[in-house]
């Protein structure tokens, strides 16, 4: 007896993909031979399907107007947006680029630089420590060694990702304004 | 025109190509609304918005059925405006008749039948959205199971339990209505 109730839920879970052709061939013949015993889970099945016939006569009804665009609304623009997307990626990478030459001048990979010049104030540089970065590949020579203009090229980065983030900002803003003011007209 | 190729053209920014889409969708589209609110006015401003969204986001469809990517943005251009819909419960359905095709073998009265369109109309509303969603997809705009998944964005899975779920609450509260069935 409980084991029929049980087996009669199993089929009434399935009766709606069984309805729409979604069972694989062993369920749905389990499901068929259990129906052909089973009269409350052919009941079920047929008061499934007087529910689902009667959505199928919805009728579609007309749009009550044409909801074509007007030529006023702004235009995707495929250069406005793929300059959007440069200008983004550009600004991440000049941001990345001033993280890295900072990172490096803090921890003295460079000789020069805003914060190296500041401890190279205070006490003796530590030699060979330049070794990667140095194109001459010896070491050079105490007094001449190359040193790498990294001061200037922070602050040129800095100007870089200052420029770029408020082109990016300001093209995001006016995309945004447009945006909603095409769905105000 | 092929689909394809007014797609393509509204890509590059050719309004007249997009409106043509329109024209081909925006029946179906007003349809999904209108099941999805049961409001003629918030159906209108759901279909007008889908439009809207799909021609400034016409870049980002990468192939594969337009129509379930078009589906797909009004489904959350209906979100939005259930959201707004439910600050004022008041206008949330409207008067507007869901109208059945006459029944060939046992043809009701016209009074039984509008009578019916609003019992399924309440039934539809009664429903959490996201079944509401699967089942007006599924039977009555006709999708398949896998295009109900590209347009819901969930699996196979998920979409037969919301549908078999949403017609088993349909079911249950067309019952308590059993006389108007013949
Ligand atoms: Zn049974």
């Amino acid at each position: 007896m409980f084991k029929r109730k049980s087996e009669c839920q199993r089929v009434q879970g399935m009766l709606s993909p069984y309805i729409d052709g979604q069972l694989g061939p062993s369920d749905r013949e389990g499901m068929e031979s259990h129906l052909e015993g089973c009269q409350a889970c052919r009941r079920e099945l047929e008061s499934l399907r007087a529910t689902v016939n009667l959505l199928h006569r919805v009728t579609m009804v007309s749009p009550p107007r044409s909801f074509a665009i007007a030529k006023a609304a702004p235009k995707p623009l495929p250069a406005a947006v793929w300059s959007f997307g440069v200008l983004r990626v550009a600004t991440a990478v000049a941001a990345l680029l001033l993280v890295f030459v900072f990172a490096g001048d803090a921890t003295h990979l460079f000789k020069g630089g805003l914060i190296e010049e500041r401890t190279a104030q205070q006490g003796t540089l530590m030699d060979g420590e330049d070794g990667e970065v140095s194109d001459t590949g010896g070491v050079p020579a105490e007094g001449e060694e190359h040193v790498w203009p990294v001061s200037e090229l922070e602050l040129a980065l800095l100007g870089v990702v200052v420029v770029l983030g408020g082109a990016t900002v300001v093209l995001w803003q006016r995309r945004r304004r447009g945006g909603e003011g095409a769905l105000k007209s | 025109m092929e689909e394809d190729e007014l797609i393509k053209r509204a890509k590059e920014g050719d309004l007249d190509c997009f409106n043509q889409l329109v024209e081909r969708y925006q029946r179906e589209v007003y349809n999904l609304s209108l099941r999805m609110l049961g409001n003629a006015s918030a159906a209108e401003d759901a279909s007008q918005d889908t439009f809207l969204s799909a021609f400034r986001g016409i870049g980002k469809f990468r192939g594969g059925s337009f129509r379930a990517w078009l589906y797909r943005i009004a489904a959350n251009a209906c979100r939005d405006q259930l959201r707004s819909l439910r600050r004022r419960p008041a206008t949330s359905i409207d008067s507007l008749p869901l109208e059945l095709e006459a029944d060939q073998p046992s043809p009701e009265d016209f009074a039984m039948r509008r009578e019916l369109g609003e019992e399924i109309k309440r039934a539809l509303a009664a429903l959490p959205p996201d079944q509401r969603l699967a089942v007006i997809l599924r039977d009555i705009e006709g999708l398949d199971y896998r295009e109900i998944a590209q347009v819901t964005g969930s699996s196979l899975g998920t979409v037969k339990s919301r549908i078999n779920r949403g017609r088993a609450r349909l079911r249950h509260h067309l019952e308590q209505r059993r006389e108007l069935f013949p």
